[in-house]
């Protein structure tokens, strides 16, 4: 069910009590649990976190603590499905979930007792309601006691009776029949799209907020937490442009003590700020050209991968009058006098080249003299943390240090991340320049197909879930729908991501997932639905062919 | 020349100054043991000498063993008692059960389980009826709970009022601090600073 008063129905409950939590491997989520556990630091909750990856460890952690832990947190993992079904708990486990995955389980929505829902009733979940789906099983006891009973009667009446009996019954089928009908096709309807809702780092920051208890570090996770929604292509453009307004309240009245002369905080105080800031990937850590090469948003627009595009590259650079040598320096070594207009004269200058929103309304930190950070750029940084390919590092070591990254303290840990993010970006434009100059992409049918085979460099950077999302949506700039294919040398299995078309109004609704199960199914594919994503899967690499084809008949 | 070995016992010790403590030295200190008996034979030979026949010459070499007969009590006292301030510290360091490690090279086990008995009767006899460890909390605390990672599978560990936790590695866990002090120092748990 969904909880009305989130510091009555969730705070207060937990409040003396021990909890796990349980997050899943995203930075949104990172960021809801470093903001809970600012909270519970803060009125002593003890807790215990583990980090989750898949479906599979969802299930081992909670056997592992269902013993000692009546209260779990489930921090952007388990809304969209049947949770009590899959975990089986008892009858004293309660659950809160903050998840912005969409759809939620009808499971979920209507349990009273030991689901609560940590979400806002938004305009955009029209859950069916509960009529709709849900038949009380009395109407089946009442139709075998009237039988019974009729049974019972003398034989001349029941005669009689018998044909009424009959007709009714029939009747009672036939409603039921349509009745269930009608549940498949709304149960169809309402679990064919996969979307994103508010991100569960405001949701927590709100909590904070009612509780009094926000401060400006939990702030600015939260704007990363919705910053992560938008880079990685969750949410829409409206629904982000509205959280950011929200966010901007709060900022402002955070910002309100810094207003006179005389008093005026340390350097060494951090400073959130609204910024209507490039587009550019990291362009302040970076040399402002490879920002440029290396920005989704820009590459495709100028098509780097074609010498054509390479010259409108020069050219532009040239018609904004920065000279070359200038702009492949690292950024902070550029002259003031060219990075005074920086904003407006790329703005004038790539709406001349096409390139509208070039511009995007998003915050940036500073605290001291040198560190400062764009949102995105923290986003690149952690994602780029958490799914390193490090060999030796499991993934729950890079779950920790990318946890560590977002605390102001672990300044290091976040510069060798956005060092790392740097890598990610150019193996990506590389990847997706290859792709498309040796036609690696095809088309099958309802969707366009990529495979990156063994041997491409980098390929072990694009076999983690998050970097093959961007890769693909970088991919699908100028294209529509779109599936894609890695290979994952050590277990003998692909990985494979469907992203929806891509068009200015796309409500990023994505009917892959619920396509991949049915695919599966119907030629009983050996796959693993692991992810808590349900467009992504594992699939063996033998399958793969009758995979495709069942997925191609099943779209058209 | 004499009380070499002495010194050699000092120089061991200076040589670990960060409170390990290195074996026992047997040999050495038999062997400055030995060089005082033998002194304190030649002393007693001169002495009876002097004194019978009242050779005077004989004092000066007297006074001589003499001050080195002292000097080698001196270093051996030391010796000895700055390895029972080591094992004074372990018994703070490591609590009242050391791990193997440690214990190998300790020969004074009787003077150590004396040391903790004595420790923990005074403990016994502060605060009230129910005792107050003072090995805990030796700097004072800043919060009642802190947060910790585990760093390797501990397996499962119970706190005070009973309930189980288990430790997996990369789990991080929110605990009253003095559960953890233990774990902590043994490099289970890691003390996350945030």
């Amino acid at each position: 069910m969904f909880i009305a008063d989130i510091r009555k129905d969730f705070y207060e409950v937990v409040a003396n009590q021990r909890v796990v939590l349980l997050v899943a491997p995203d930075i949104d989520a990172l960021c809801a649990c470093k903001i809970l556990q600012a909270l519970f630091h803060c009125d002593q909750i003890q807790y215990t976190l583990v980090p989750v990856t898949g479906w599979q460890e969802l299930g081992t952690a909670f056997l592992e603590h269902k013993e000692q832990f009546r209260y779990f947190v489930l921090i952007n993992c388990g809304a969209n499905v049947d949770l009590l079904e899959m975990l089986q708990p008892d009858d004293d486990s309660i659950f809160f979930i903050c998840d912005t995955h969409r759809p939620v389980d009808v499971v979920n929505v209507y349990n009273d007792t030991q689901i609560k829902l940590l979400i806002k009733q938004d305009d955009d979940l029209s859950v069916p309601s509960y009529d709709d789906i849900f038949r009380d099983e009395d109407e089946e006891g009442e139709d075998s006691g009237n039988e019974s009973d009729e049974g019972s009667e003398p034989s001349g009446k029941r005669r009689r009776f018998d044909e009424g009996a009959v007709e009714r019954r029939i009747e009672r089928q036939r409603a039921k029949r349509e009745w269930e009908a009608r549940r498949r096709e709304i149960l169809f309807d309402y679990e064919q799209y996969e979307y994103h809702g508010t991100s569960a780092a405001m949701m927590f920051f709100e909590l904070a907020w009612v509780l009094t208890k926000d401060t400006k570090d939990m702030l600015w996770w939260a704007i990363i937490g919705l910053t992560d929604q938008w880079v990685h292509d969750k949410i829409t453009n409206m629904k982000y442009v509205t959280d950011i307004a929200t966010m901007q309240r709060h900022v402002s009245r955070h910002n309100h003590r810094n207003e006179d002369e005389e008093n005026s905080l340390s350097i060494d105080c951090m400073r959130i700020s609204f910024e209507y800031d490039l587009r550019l990937t990291l362009y302040q850590h970076w040399s402002l050209y490879e920002s440029i090469y290396n920005s989704c948003y820009t590459s495709c627009s100028f098509k780097l991968w074609t010498l054509n595009g390479q010259k409108k590259l020069q050219e532009f650079l040239a018609d904004m009058g920065l000279p070359l040598k200038q702009v492949r320096q690292k950024f902070n070594s550029m002259d003031m006098s060219i990075k005074e207009n920086l904003r407006d004269v790329i703005e004038e200058s790539s709406n001349k080249y096409g390139m509208k929103d070039i511009r995007i309304q998003t915050f940036g930190v500073h605290f001291g003299f040198k560190n400062r950070f764009l949102a995105s750029d923290m986003v690149h940084a952690t994602a780029a943390l958490l799914e390193s390919a490090e060999k030796d590092d499991s993934e729950t070591d890079n779950f920790i240090k990318a946890l560590d990254a977002l605390s102001r303290s672990n300044i290091d840990r976040l510069h060798s991340g956005i060092a790392l993010a740097k890598k990610k970006l150019i193996a990506i434009q590389q990847t997706v320049a290859s792709c498309i100059c040796t036609n690696l992409i095809l088309s099958q049918g309802p969707f366009l197909y990529c495979y990156l085979m063994e041997g491409t460099p980098d390929v072990k950077l694009f076999s983690k879930p998050m970097a093959l999302t961007l890769l693909c949506k970088y991919l699908l700039k100028s294209l529509c729908s779109f599936t894609h294919g890695v290979l994952d040398v050590e277990k003998g299995t692909v990985i494979v991501v469907g992203i929806p078309p891509e068009s200015e109004t796309s409500d990023k609704k994505n009917f892959f997932g619920r396509a991949f199960e049915k695919a599966a199914e119907s030629t009983s594919s050996r796959t693993l639905h692991d992810h808590f994503d349900t467009s992504i899967i594992e699939l063996k690499t033998e399958d793969r062919s009758k995979f495709l084809d069942a997925l191609i008949t099943l779209l058209s | 020349m004499f009380c070499e070995k002495a010194i050699e016992l000092i120089r061991e010790l200076h040589r670990m100054s960060d409170g390990q403590l290195p074996a026992f030295n047997e040999d050495g200190l038999r062997q400055v043991l030995q060089e005082m008996e033998a002194l304190y034979e030649q002393n007693q030979s001169d002495v009876n000498e002097a004194k019978s026949e009242g050779r005077a010459k004989l004092i000066p070499s007297i006074k001589l063993r003499h001050c080195c007969l002292l000097r080698n009590q001196r270093c051996v006292t030391a010796y000895l008692y700055d390895r029972l301030l080591r094992i004074r510290a372990l018994r703070w360091e490591y609590g009242s059960v050391l791990p193997a490690n440690v214990r190998f090279h300790m020969c004074a086990e009787e003077w150590f389980s004396q040391y903790k008995k004595s420790l923990a009767s005074f403990m016994r006899s502060l605060g009230g009826n129910e005792g107050l460890d003072i090995t805990q909390d030796m700097k004072p605390p800043k919060s009642l709970y802190i947060e910790v990672r585990c760093l390797k599978d501990h397996g499962e560990f119970e706190i005070d009022d009973g309930t189980v936790i288990l430790l997996k590695k990369n789990s991080q866990h929110f605990l009253p601090r003095w559960k953890c002090e233990q774990l902590i120092r043994q490099g289970v748990l890691e003390h996350v600073v945030s």
